[in-house]
Order: structure tokens, then C-alpha cells, then sequence
């Protein structure tokens, strides 16, 4: 793998949170490398393999995004969008994670194509175990879409 | 006589050799009436039982051959309105094989040759027809020859053709049955299994442990069904062909295998491995299997196993040596065959599948395995694969590898893809 | 408790296979988050149910849909394909159940917009872990948009 590749990105501006997650996630030791987007707009470079990332190539995703609505310079909701309406990036598996309460990001960030949405508990304890869960359901239980899934499907068998 | 067609002409006077000659068919290409009849006096002379027809014009030849196919065609070379030798490109254009001799009055030597080079099967010359009939005989031996072969050729085709499909089909059953298959063994084992989680205990002893042998048979079932699923994909898929960094595989491999690694305290050494033209998911199938084997079939001492790569000519073989606990040299061949165990499964767990999906794979990408008994026990597992480019090795091992393989195992259930793969190295 | 509705949690099993029905219903519900199972067993029946047409007048609309591929009648993907596009459906998560592990047929219910893809696996013990880890998931740790009133 590259160095630019990640199996999980995680998309957070907000540095606690960032050290509690990677923490809770490396202590379960569920992936090799973990990526750091810290605005929507480096995240959009990634995905789209411009930028910084221009060396990136749409065949090699990673296996779970952790996306926060809150970021400077490009937001979340508008991140998730064009992530999930491109066919190059649609079928990767996005997951809101936010403090957010609104209904109506909720209901938006689905209705966009959110794989799914959690909202990010207070208490420390209850962090970690959110994130060790959703850890080990996105990147266990959970079967990626294929490499190189990116081009049109032909029928189903 | 005038010119013209002249209908077929047989020497009636000489019945008694018409059962005794060889029968000939003549299409004779002739302006000159009294040559033809010369010619065709030749022909009686040696034997030939004769049927002819004479014409002496491009259109009459075409038209001709279509209702009368001769055995020969003798031609004149000047013949004024054409030259002989277009009767050639007709022959030729109705994809007939049919030998085309020049009778010709003067016909320099440089000439003769010509058209001979052009396709004219002989020549001879006016005065010398004695030579005729040895000339046709000859062309006719040689006509019929090649007529036999290339009728075994077709028949071989046909028959590689048939044996092709038979494959396809057996290939397709054996890949239908296990995948259908698999559903109702899902059933069954499952069901065994909630049967004797749900009732342990509350049945009496017997039904205990008849529902044991029920979910053990279930599963063992399962994981048969399965392995010939992934014998048979390995069959099925297409080959799509890209340089292979081994080194990446064998690090990848490396990964998979870390629990077992592990657990044996095995110890796997590999040298730099070349980057060849395979299928890099099939050859990783083929590595893993054989290391994973190695460790498998450990003896008394933790597996110590080196892998490593040499290239003879216009291939690379690859070597995997243990020192476990060996093959006798007897059974070298059988291992390789599907489903053949050498030990019971108490003894080493698995169904016997791996070898002969290795087989398959080394044999589709045009190599070869086999095994052989190490002088210090153990074994060593050789497979080739072919190398057909000495520059494009070169090339490889400076331009960056692109690995595309997964860590996942399972064959992809893929449709068989034929499309070669763009090719990453630069010629 | 995750999810903002105060009501338990409604899932709909979509699995033409009675035994798996059977068995996912038992272990859904037998679980300290409450939650209503309702199942169905084919793909004309499941859009039905979620358009509470027919004989699913009185169906309760529900938060997460289990959805198996090889279905009667309408099949998984065409059933995952109409969710997504109906505004009023798409924002309920689909997680497909299927034996497949067809790296085609996982290409294809992605790209249709499925949120989770999960294998089935083939025996007892992973089975039931895994329909554990999906109720643990969705209905512990996930949210979902509230149910609007009927």
C-alpha cells in the first residue's frame, strides 16, 4: 500500500475527538493505516485523488470513512454529497459521525447516501465503545464494495 | 476440327483398356485442334483411360469447370486471346486443387521456371510429349497426398473441437453442481447445528450423538462442496495477465498466514523473487497454498521454509522447500490429483484440494509443478512459469510493479474474462 | 438508546428462505433493545409493506430493512433499486443478507445505494453472530431519522 492509501479515513477537525478516536481505534487494532482529513476540502481532494493526493488513484478506497459535519472550509453535508453522487466514490462506505442532534442532518445526510449516521457520545467511555463497534461492524461484518468496482456493473447473474 | 467446345470424347475403340485404365479427367486449354488430339493419343498410349473437353477461351474455362471438374488441366501457354497461366488464377479463385501442367511449344527456361514459381504444377514440351503422362502420374500422386492430409487435418480439428466443448461442459457441471449445491448443504448444516444446540441435553444420549455425526457430515460436506467450487472457478476464470512482483506476494502471504506462522513458530526465508507475467491473485493461490502446506506438514522440528526463484531460459521456476515431513517418491504424483490424501484427517486436517488447484492454475498460465523428496527428508515444490521475453523481464524488474491482488482468498465468481490485460511494462 | 424515536425499533426481514427467516426473527427479538420484527418473503411483497399498499395498509413504516438478494417475484436489487429512488424511502438503511460473495453482485448493490453488504454465512455459529452484530450496530449504536406520524 502507498502511503496515501488508508483503510480508514477519518474526517474531524476537532483534535479531541481525533485522538480519542484513533486511540480507541488502533487499541482494537482494526486497521493498518488510519488517514487524518482535517477540513472538507483536503477530504475532497482525497477522494477525488487531486491535490496533495493527486498520486492516488480510485481503485484502492478505503475500507471506512468516519465523517464529521462540522469542518472548516467545505462542510460535511456538502462533502457527503459529492462523494456519494459520483460513481468513481459512491460505493465507498461513508459514516457519519458527528455531535450533532439535528433531524434534519440526520434525515439529509441518508437521504445524500450516508452509509450511516452516529452521533458522538459524552461520555468518554461510551465514545471509545461507539467507536470500537462501529469499528468492528464496518470493517468485520461488513463486506467493502470490490477494488476496481468503480465502472458501470454489468447486469446481475 | 474447328474450335470451340468439343463434348467429351472417349476412345471407343479401345473398350478392353477402359476397365483396365486408370481413368483420367483432362480439361484441356488448346487453340490448336491437332495438338489436343495429340496429346490426348499420348495420354491413351500410357494408359490412361481418358475423359476430356477442350476450351480455348477465359469465359469457356470458368464456365466449364463448373459443371466438369477434371483431374489435371493442361494448358498451352500462348494462346493469343490469353496466356495459360490465367487458367491458374482461375483454379485458384474457386479454391480447387487441381494441378495445372503446361504443354507448350517453346517455352524458355527462364519462363518455365516463372511459372512454376507462379503455381504451374510441371511443363513439358510439345516434342517431348512421352514426358506427359510420368508428369501427370507424378502430379496426381502429389495432388492426392496432399488432399489426405489436409482431410486429417480437419478431422483433427473437429476432434480437438469436440474434446474442447466436452471440457467446457464437464468444467461448467462441475461448477453449476457445487455452486448449487451449496445452498441446501447451508441448510442442512445450520440446521443440524441449531437442532443440537437446541436439544442437547434434553434428548436422550443416542440422539446427542446422532446429531453429532448429522452436523459433522453436514460440514464436512460443506467444505468439500466449497473446495470444488474453488477448484473448478480455478478453471473457469479468466487469465487476466499483468507483471507480478512475487516479492509483494510473498509479503502478502506472509500476512495471511500470520496466525499459523505463529503458531508453528515457523521460520520462511525468501530471496529477491522476479516479477513475472501471471495472473496475480491465481499465483499468489499457488504460493500460499505450497507455504501453507509447508507449514502444514511439519514433522518433529518447527517448518523452516525457503522460497526462491531461478530462470532457466524462457522460464522462471520457483522453488519451495521444507523440512517437513516428505513425500515418498511414489506417491510424488498422486499429491496433484483432486481430492487424494495422504494421511487421515486426524493425522493433517484439509480435503486435498490445494495441489491440484495449484496444478491447474501453474498448467493454464503454461507451466509446470511437481514435487520432490529433499536429500535431508523434507520437500521441495518446483513450478515454472514462462518468461517468453527476455527484454521485457529486463524492463519489469525496473519499471514500478502494480500488484493488484487482494488479501481475500475466495476465487472471485467472476464470468470468465478472455481480454488480455493492458500491459504496464513498457516494451 | 440511540435512536430518537421513543417507540422500539422496527426492522423488516425481507428473505424468501423460511428457515433464515425464521431463525433472524428469533434472534433479532431476543435482544434487551426491543424492537418489532416484521418479515416478508419476496420482493413485490417488501415493496408493498414499505408503500403500505395491498394488505400492508396498517404496516409500520420501519427503520431498518434486512433484505436478502435471490427473492420471487421482484428480486433484492430491484427491491433495493425502488427504495432509493422514492424520496420517502431513501433514507431508511438497507442492509443486504445475502450467501453471495460475488464481488459483481456486491459492486451492484453498492452502486445501487445499499448502506451495509453482509454476508450470510453458512454456519450456525457466524449465523448468529452475525445477526447479533447487526442488531448491535443499527439499533445500538446508530441513529435513524425519526418515523414521521401515520
Amino acid at each position: 500500500m502507498k502511503a496515501f492509501d488508508a483503510e480508514i479515513l477519518l474526517i474531524e477537525d476537532n483534535q479531541d475527538d481525533l485522538d480519542l478516536t484513533l486511540h480507541a481505534l488502533k487499541r482494537e487494532n482494526l486497521a493498518n493505516n488510519i488517514l487524518v482529513a482535517r477540513d472538507g476540502e483536503e477530504a475532497l481532494d482525497f477522494f477525488f485523488c487531486r491535490g496533495s493526493y493527486a498520486e492516488r488513484n480510485f481503485d484502492t478506497p478505503p475500507r471506512l470513512v468516519l465523517l464529521d459535519l462540522k469542518l472548516p472550509k467545505v462542510n460535511g453535508i456538502e462533502v457527503l454529497q459529492k462523494v456519494k453522487s459520483d460513481p468513481r466514490t459512491k460505493s465507498i462506505p461513508v459514516v457519519v459521525l458527528t455531535s450533532s442532534k439535528e433531524e434534519l442532518d440526520l434525515v439529509r445526510s441518508y437521504n445524500l447516501g450516508a452509509n450511516s449516521y452516529i452521533q458522538k457520545p459524552v461520555n468518554f467511555t461510551e465514545f471509545r465503545q461507539t467507536v470500537k463497534h462501529l469499528g468492528l461492524y464496518w470493517l468485520v461484518v461488513n463486506q467493502p464494495a470490490p477494488q476496481g468496482a468503480c465502472e458501470p456493473a454489468g447486469q446481475e447473474p | 476440327m474447328t474450335s470451340g467446345m468439343i463434348p467429351e470424347t472417349r476412345n471407343h475403340a479401345e473398350k478392353t483398356s477402359r476397365d483396365s485404365g486408370e481413368l483420367l479427367r483432362v480439361l484441356l486449354v488448346e487453340d490448336n485442334a491437332a495438338d489436343s488430339e495429340l496429346v490426348l493419343r499420348e495420354l491413351k498410349r500410357a494408359g490412361f483411360d481418358v475423359t476430356s473437353k477442350l476450351v480455348q477461351a477465359a469465359e469457356e474455362f470458368r464456365l466449364t469447370l463448373e459443371e466438369f471438374v477434371p483431374d489435371i488441366v493442361l494448358a498451352d501457354y500462348n494462346l493469343g486471346q490469353w496466356r495459360g497461366m490465367e487458367a491458374l488464377e482461375i483454379i485458384r479463385n474457386k479454391a480447387l486443387d487441381i494441378p495445372l501442367i503446361l504443354v507448350s511449344g517453346a517455352l524458355g527456361e527462364v519462363t518455365a521456371v516463372e511459372c512454376i514459381k507462379q503455381g504451374v504444377t510441371d511443363y513439358v514440351l510439345k516434342d517431348s510429349l512421352p514426358r506427359l503422362p510420368i508428369s501427370i502420374r507424378r502430379a496426381l500422386r502429389e495432388q492426392r497426398l496432399r488432399a489426405q492430409r489436409k482431410q486429417a487435418e480437419n478431422e483433427l480439428a473437429l476432434k480437438v473441437e469436440e474434446l474442447a466443448r466436452s471440457n467446457r461442459d464437464l468444467e461448467q457441471f462441475a461448477y453449476v453442481a457445487s455452486h448449487d449445491l451449496q445452498e441446501p448443504l447451508r441448510m442442512v448444516a445450520m440446521y443440524t447445528q441449531l437442532l443440537a444446540e437446541r436439544y442437547r441435553g434434553k434428548l436422550d444420549e443416542q440422539a446427542d450423538k446422532y446429531i453429532h455425526y448429522a452436523v459433522d457430515g453436514a460440514l464436512r460436506m460443506q467444505t468439500l462442496v466449497q473446495d470444488l467450487l474453488a477448484f473448478s472457478r480455478a478453471g473457469r476464470e479468466g487469465t487476466k495477465m499483468s507483471p507480478v512482483d512475487c516479492n509483494l506476494v510473498m509479503r502478502q502471504i506472509l500476512k495471511n498466514l500470520e496466525a499459523a506462522i505463529r503458531e508453528k513458530n515457523a521460520v520462511i526465508k525468501h530471496d529477491a523473487l522476479p516479477t513475472v507475467r501471471a495472473n496475480s491473485s491465481q499465483l499468489q493461490q499457488v504460493l500460499q497454498n505450497l507455504v501453507n502446506n509447508a507449514i502444514k506438514f511439519h514433522g518433529e522440528k518447527a517448518p523452516e521454509i525457503e522460497v526462491r526463484a531461478e530462470r532457466n531460459r524462457m522460464e522462471w521456476e520457483f522453488f519451495v522447500s521444507d523440512n517437513g515431513i516428505g513425500i515418498a517418491q511414489e506417491h510424488a504424483d498422486r499429491i496433484f490429483v483432486i481430492f487424494q490424501r495422504l494421511h487421515t484427517r486426524e493425522e493433517y486436517p484439509g480435503n486435498g484440494i490445494g495441489l491440484s488447484i495449484c496444478k491447474k492454475i501453474v498448467e493454464r498460465h503454461g507451466g509446470r509443478i511437481w514435487a520432490e523428496s529433499g536429500v535431508h527428508g523434507g520437500t521441495t515444490f518446483h513450478f515454472t512459469v514462462p518468461a517468453p521475453d527476455e527484454k521485457e523481464n529486463a524492463a519489469s524488474r525496473g519499471a514500478e510493479p502494480k500488484n493488484l491482488d487482494t488479501k481475500d482468498l475466495d476465487t472471485k465468481d467472476e464470468e470468465p474474462k478472455h481480454e488480455p490485460s493492458g500491459s504496464l511494462v513498457s516494451r | 438508546m440511540k435512536n430518537l424515536n421513543m417507540s422500539p425499533a422496527e426492522v423488516l426481514l425481507v428473505d424468501d428462505n423460511p428457515a433464515d427467516l425464521d431463525l433472524a426473527r428469533d434472534l433479532l427479538i431476543a435482544n434487551e433493545h426491543p424492537r418489532q420484527v416484521s418479515a416478508v418473503t419476496d420482493g413485490e411483497d417488501a415493496v408493498a409493506f414499505l408503500r403500505r399498499e395491498g394488505r400492508f395498509t396498517s404496516a409500520q413504516r420501519p427503520d431498518l430493512i434486512i433484505l436478502d438478494l435471490n427473492l420471487p417475484r421482484k428480486n433484492g436489487w430491484q427491491v433495493l433499486e425502488e427504495v432509493k429512488a422514492d424520496p420517502k424511502l431513501r433514507s431508511t438503511p438497507v442492509v443486504i443478507f445475502s450467501t453471495s460473495e460475488a464481488p459483481r453482485d456486491i459492486g451492484n448493490c453498492y452502486r445501487l445505494g445499499a448502506n451495509s453488504y453482509v454476508r450470510k454465512p453458512g454456519n450456525l455459529q457466524d449465523f448468529m453472530a452475525v445477526i447479533q452484530s447487526i442488531g448491535e450496530f443499527w439499533f445500538h449504536y446508530a441513529c435513524f431519522p425519526r418515523r414521521e406520524e401515520q
